[in-house]
């Protein structure tokens, strides 16, 4: 069911908006704006409905835009990119660079304000309500091969917690290879797509969710412990500003690994280490590992001793065993 | 013991014509044999997937197995391999099934990177040489394409 961007852009100013002066706006029915704000009830946007005021949101809400995200970044960055999109809604910000990736040659962004299909790691899924948090993802070609790029995931790791804690995020963290945690909680996750030879070039999609301000209706529906921005900083988020830092670190990173690969990278990893020195079990479909975590190996590989034995993992699920 | 090699003595079965090679080094042995089963019609009936045991290699931990004659795809990167795009949904390929160059045959996941592993060339997918959701290692053979 799409929604209605016009509505949306109308009240998120956060005040109250009559039915009739919204129906007048829009150039419809008021039982046309009453569908339409349940339309974007139904999209995770909380409307309230006040008999004789009208309409408003809970707060102001900032819906994305183009030229607003392009002049948060640097020069460097700019020339780097050839396309930034943003749409109203997509099944998945990178699947829509999966699609489209044969036709664009260069660097492309694509962010949106609502994800029909987000999806994390095999087959999860990574909610996406309308207009309240950033779904960002970035196409990128490198000339290595898939076996040397396996770091870029943690490179991205650290791109994504350096913007959030230059936001004022103060004790963030990250849990290997790069979920963005603080105090446990989840607050942003990264997923990479590669399509390429064995010897290179290969493309890279690297997908960002970022929860800025999750609605508690929807929160309900996550399945592990997570945060948001708003509620970590007990302000706004401005998400044009939040989305062109990212993607402006983003574009600087992987610039970056391009050149110098994961090695750049490895100190500030270790500064968000969330692992090191905890007894963690490492999953994978046909097996698992326990041991205590040493840190990672200059390939972006997770160090376990197990049994005192130093093992090295690039697979795997880590979750932390409770009173090791 | 390296998977290059254990790659290697497969090429030398193959150019061969032997039915079977065991190599000793130190403590590690592998043995390769052709899958010879009495009554099969063709060695192709034997997968991975249904005869994980029939891989004839010692020690396990070296995951290899007698490549029949084909072109073999192989893992560019270590990480777990999935025959699926996720949990649930049906496989990328069968064995006995067309593709063609560019087609995807498996993911390969390593640190949160999701590598498509695509056919560089086209024919019938003759064996699928790895279970789903197991490690591989770089080099390995995954799938071999004739």
């Amino acid at each position: 069911m799409p929604y209605n961007r016009q509505l949306l852009a109308l009240l998120a100013d956060g005040g109250f908006h009559s039915g009739a002066a919204l129906a007048h706006t829009l150039g419809v029915s008021r039982s046309a704006v009453w569908k339409a704000v349940h339309a974007l009830s139904a999209h995770g946007v909380e409307v309230y409905a006040v008999p004789g005021r009208g309409y408003r949101l809970p707060a102001p809400l900032e819906l994305l835009h183009g030229d607003t995200i392009l002049a948060q970044l640097s020069p460097r960055a700019r020339r780097m990119l050839d396309g930034l999109e943003v749409h109203d809604e997509l099944d998945s910000t990178s699947q829509h660079l999966l699609r489209n990736a044969a036709a664009w040659p260069g660097v492309h962004a694509c962010l949106a304000e609502r994800q029909t299909a987000g999806r994390g790691r095999r087959g999860r899924a990574w909610l996406s309500p309308l207009g309240h948090n950033i779904y960002l993802s970035v196409l990128w070609r490198f000339e290595q091969s898939p076996a040397s790029l396996g770091g870029l995931s943690l490179a991205a790791g650290v791109a994504v917690a350096q913007v959030l804690r230059a936001l004022g995020v103060q004790g963030l963290g990250l849990k290997w290879p790069n979920d963005v945690v603080w105090q446990g909680r989840k607050l942003a996750g990264i997923l990479l797509d590669l399509n390429g030879e064995a010897s290179g070039p290969c493309s890279v999609v690297t997908g960002v969710g970022l929860n800025v301000m999750m609605p508690q209706t929807q929160g309900a529906l996550i399945d592990q412990p997570w945060t948001d921005l708003n509620t970590i900083l007990g302000a706004p988020v401005l998400r044009n500003r939040c989305a062109g830092r990212l993607l402006e670190r983003l574009i600087v990173t992987f610039d970056e690994y391009a050149r110098n690969g994961l090695a750049p990278f490895l100190e500030p990893w270790r500064a968000f280490d969330t692992l090191t020195g905890k007894t963690v079990r490492l999953q994978w479909p046909q097996g698992s590992a326990t041991g205590r975590v040493q840190g990672v190996r200059e390939d972006g590989a997770l160090r376990l001793s197990v049994n005192g034995v130093m093992r090295y993992y690039n697979y795997g699920e880590v979750s932390v065993r409770e009173a090791s | 013991m390296d998977i290059r090699k254990v790659k290697k003595l497969i090429e030398i079965l193959e150019e061969s014509g032997l039915a079977e090679i065991e190599i000793r080094e130190g403590e590690e042995s592998v043995r390769i044999s052709r899958h010879v089963r009495p009554g099969a019609a063709t060695p192709a009936a034997v997968t991975g997937m249904e005869t994980p045991a029939a891989a004839a290699v010692v020690p396990a931990a070296a995951p290899a197995e007698a490549a029949p004659s084909g072109h073999p795809v192989t893992a560019p990167m270590v990480g777990t391999f999935y025959r699926s795009p996720a949990p649930g949904s049906p496989a990328f390929v069968e064995v006995g099934k067309r593709v063609e160059v560019g087609e995807t045959l498996c993911v390969i996941e390593a640190m949160k990177i999701m590598n498509q592993i695509q056919t560089d060339k086209a024919g019938v997918v003759k064996s699928i040489l790895v279970e789903n959701g197991q490690p591989v290692e770089f080099g390995q053979p995954l799938i071999i394409i004739e």
